[in-house]
């Protein structure tokens, strides 16, 4: 064997794992697997179907191929055999290589070991291998070890996936026959269509077996040889044994290179040394740490010591703490109950599930309250537009934004003052304002212009005094507006009286 | 060289292994995954046979849930693994190694339909041996796969002994060769065991069981034991 030239990846792998590698190497070798197997298993099955017909006999071609099924497991592994050593053989060589295996492990599992889930492990270690007889049982012992369950279930397995195969292709049959041609039932179909032809149906039922067989059983041997490899792997070390070989050689050759290096600079000094004076000492080179660092470098340093106990000393890399907690000096005795309930654990049981859904009760209360309260958040709130309704219609509607303003403004100003709607006198002394700058400027007014764009304007006044007034009006309507304070009698008698209230005044 | 691994490398530039899962392990979890749920649906179909044709009804929407959601819910809330998976040491992921998400396990899951074609799960079977990766039709179209995730039960400790500092300096296979043959000595027979550390005999200028040791002092030189 020469490990060397192995073309899978070794390392050791779960069982199941291994299954997966047998697929993939079934799967690089497809080629010559299948060649081999249809050139030696197709005329068997010919010959098996004809000695069935003319024995009269139609079910034994189906029983006899099953029956072969071990013999026919040599060629996937003599081809998969070689193929992991990188030599992958030809049907005609795979045929003719069969004489070098014994036939004697074939003999037992065609015989009394037909039988038997563990195959697929068996047959490379009885093929393989060759042990003398004595050898063979204690080498099987140690290597099914820990992988008889799976290699059990690989057997069911690749017996389940022949038989979906097998009923597969049938029920595909049946999907593609037209209705009317179909029998009533299954019960009539085998009455009168097979008992009419049982002979042609049986060999069909043969053929499709052949079919579903040579899809799965090379998948059973490839697997069952994946699992001896790995197993094996497991046992023996394979892929340590390949490293350390690749390691061996690196070092051999890097040795070959050392020795040269070596031997030349053993040559060189020889010649330089002559020149050199022989009286002064040559200066050892350093060996050692000790000798490197020139002090000890061990616990009897005591700047050592030192630095490690200061390093302990910090907290973040331990020290020690104080911790206190609280401790009960005596355990509180458990109560006894009441009266024992009949079922506990039917009982406590019951007592978590009520407990659940009153806790999922409280819950779903609580969030329809919330969810209550969002909706009628603005219902149960105090109407806020009380003020408002007490204020006359008119007085509204000359407070509004988009309604003209009042012919006297500087009356209706005062006019609301009085009546303490001091907020809305306010307001409409603003707007007034505004639209006398927005004229006096000769700019539109417009809707979205705020007080600090009116702030700006009211300073491109050309009469300083104007701009003055008009810069007091915004602010203090801003003061009103947004911080609820208000300029007192007289301030507000000052705002009215003038420019811009009075639009011909001259401030 | 063969390998049933798929290679991912992240724009960090490490490389991510997924072990790709057979069409015989998955087989046997869906194994599992089936009686798993037809013994929960016989468990509550008894009960909900005493309410007549309600029951009848509740007993038929169970059944359809544990056919279309089990897998998903469980894909998408146990990462990736349905119970069957779990006790196999499956799992589902997205073909770069993420969890899978809602939609990946939704189409896997909903194209259960074509891959149970012709009644028997016949194109899922073939589908799994052909594809390198073995994933199913709905695999291929959702972009997601099924890997091993169960770990081989790490070998035995290293064997503790004196350290022994390495001559030369080895590559990194190589220092996780000798580790790797530490560790696993104690599996070895000591035929064998020599048998390895005789190939050494350029590095450790020994035999036999004096190799042996030697390699074990080296290993443990290298796991930084004094």
């Amino acid at each position: 064997m020469e490990l060397e030239r192995i073309s899978v990846v070794l390392r050791p792998r779960a069982p199941r794992e291994a299954l997966d590698l047998g697929a993939a190497m079934l799967r690089a070798n497809a080629g010559a697997v299948w060649s081999a197997w249809f050139a030696f298993t197709l005329p068997v099955f010919v010959i098996c179907n004809a000695l069935g017909v003319m024995l009269d006999l139609p079910w034994l071609g189906l029983v006899l191929m099953w029956w072969l099924k071990p013999l026919f497991d040599r060629l996937p592994l003599y081809v998969l055999s070689r193929a992991v050593f990188d030599r992958t053989p030809n049907w005609r060589e795979t045929l003719r290589g069969q004489r070098q295996w014994s036939w004697r492990s074939t003999v037992a599992a065609l015989s009394w070991l037909r039988i038997d889930s563990n195959r697929a492990l068996r047959l490379p270690m009885e093929l393989l291998e060759g042990a003398p007889r004595k050898l063979r049982s204690a080498r099987w012992k140690v290597l099914r070890r820990r992988i008889v369950a799976d290699t059990s279930l690989l057997t069911y397995g690749c017996l389940q996936f022949e038989l979906v195969l097998f009923l597969s292709a049938w029920l595909l049959g049946a999907m593609l026959i037209p209705h009317e041609w179909r029998a009533d039932s299954l019960g009539d179909f085998f009455r009168n269509d097979v008992r009419d032809a049982s002979t042609a149906w049986l060999l069909l039922a043969a053929a499709m077996a052949y079919l579903a067989m040579s899809a799965i059983e090379p998948l059973y041997v490839a697997c069952g040889f994946a699992l001896y490899l790995n197993r094996r792997t497991q046992l023996e070390a394979w892929d340590i044994d390949l490293a350390f070989r690749r390691m061996r050689t690196r070092l051999q050759g890097l040795g070959k290179v050392l020795g040269m290096l070596l031997a030349c600079t053993c040559a060189w000094p020889l010649s330089g040394q002559a020149a050199t004076p022989s009286g002064v000492p040559r200066k050892p080179s350093a060996t050692s740490l000790q000798q490197v660092f020139r002090q000890p470098v061990d616990s009897a340093d005591a700047r050592f010591a030192a630095a490690a106990a200061e390093t302990y000393r910090d907290p973040r890399f331990g020290g020690e703490y104080t911790t206190r907690k609280w401790v009960f000096k005596y355990t509180p005795k458990a109560q006894p109950n009441a009266q024992p309930i009949p079922f506990p654990a039917f009982g406590a049981a019951l007592a978590i599930v009520f407990k659940a859904l009153m806790w999922l009760l409280l819950i779903v209360a609580i969030a329809a309250l919330l969810r209550f309260a969002w909706r009628w958040r603005g219902q149960l709130a105090p109407t806020p537009d009380e003020p408002a309704s007490a204020m006359s219609p008119g007085v509204r509607v000359s407070v509004v934004a988009d309604a003209p303003l009042p012919a006297d403004l500087a009356g209706a100003a005062r006019a609301l003052w009085q009546a303490q709607h001091q907020r809305e006198a306010l307001a409409l002394l603003y707007r007034g304002c505004v639209e006398q700058t927005a004229r006096l400027l000769k700019v539109p007014p417009s809707a979205d212009a705020t007080e600090a764009d009116w702030l700006r304007q009211a300073a491109a006044i050309d009469d300083p005094a104007r701009a003055q007034r008009a810069i007091a009006i915004v602010r203090t309507w801003q003061f009103a507006a947004y911080a609820g304070r208000y300029p007192d009698d007289a301030g507000m008698e000052h705002l009215l009286s003038g420019w811009p209230v009075e639009a011909g005044a001259s401030a | 060289m063969l390998d049933t691994i798929r290679e991912i490398e992240t724009p960090e530039g490490i490389s991510l292994h997924l072990r790709a899962a057979g069409a015989l392990p998955r087989a046997q979890a869906w194994t599992v995954d089936l009686f798993l749920r037809m013994g929960v649906f016989m468990l509550a179909a008894i009960p909900l046979s005493l309410f007549g044709v309600g029951g009848k009804g509740l007993a038929l929407l169970l059944l359809f849930a544990l056919m279309w959601a089990y897998s998903v819910v469980c894909e998408v809330w146990l990462g990736g693994q349905t119970l069957g998976k779990r006790a196999l040491g499956l799992r589902v992921v997205n073909a770069d190694g993420t969890p899978v998400t809602w939609l990946p396990s939704v189409v896997r899951n909903l194209l259960r339909v074509v891959d149970a074609l012709p009644g028997v799960y016949g194109v899922g079977l073939i589908s799994t041996l052909i594809d390198p990766h073995a994933r199913r039709l709905g695999d291929i179209v959702a972009g997601t796969m099924v890997i091993h995730v169960s770990e081989l039960p790490a070998g035995q400790q290293v064997p503790s002994q004196a350290a022994v500092p390495l001559p030369v300096v080895l590559v990194a296979d190589e220092q996780a060769a000798l580790v790797e043959f530490a560790e696993r000595s104690g599996q070895l027979t000591p035929q064998r065991q020599e048998e390895l550390a005789n190939l050494l005999t350029p590095l450790t200028g020994r035999n036999d069981s004096a190799a042996v040791r030697q390699l074990i002092g080296h290993a443990n030189w290298l796991l930084g034991r004094p």
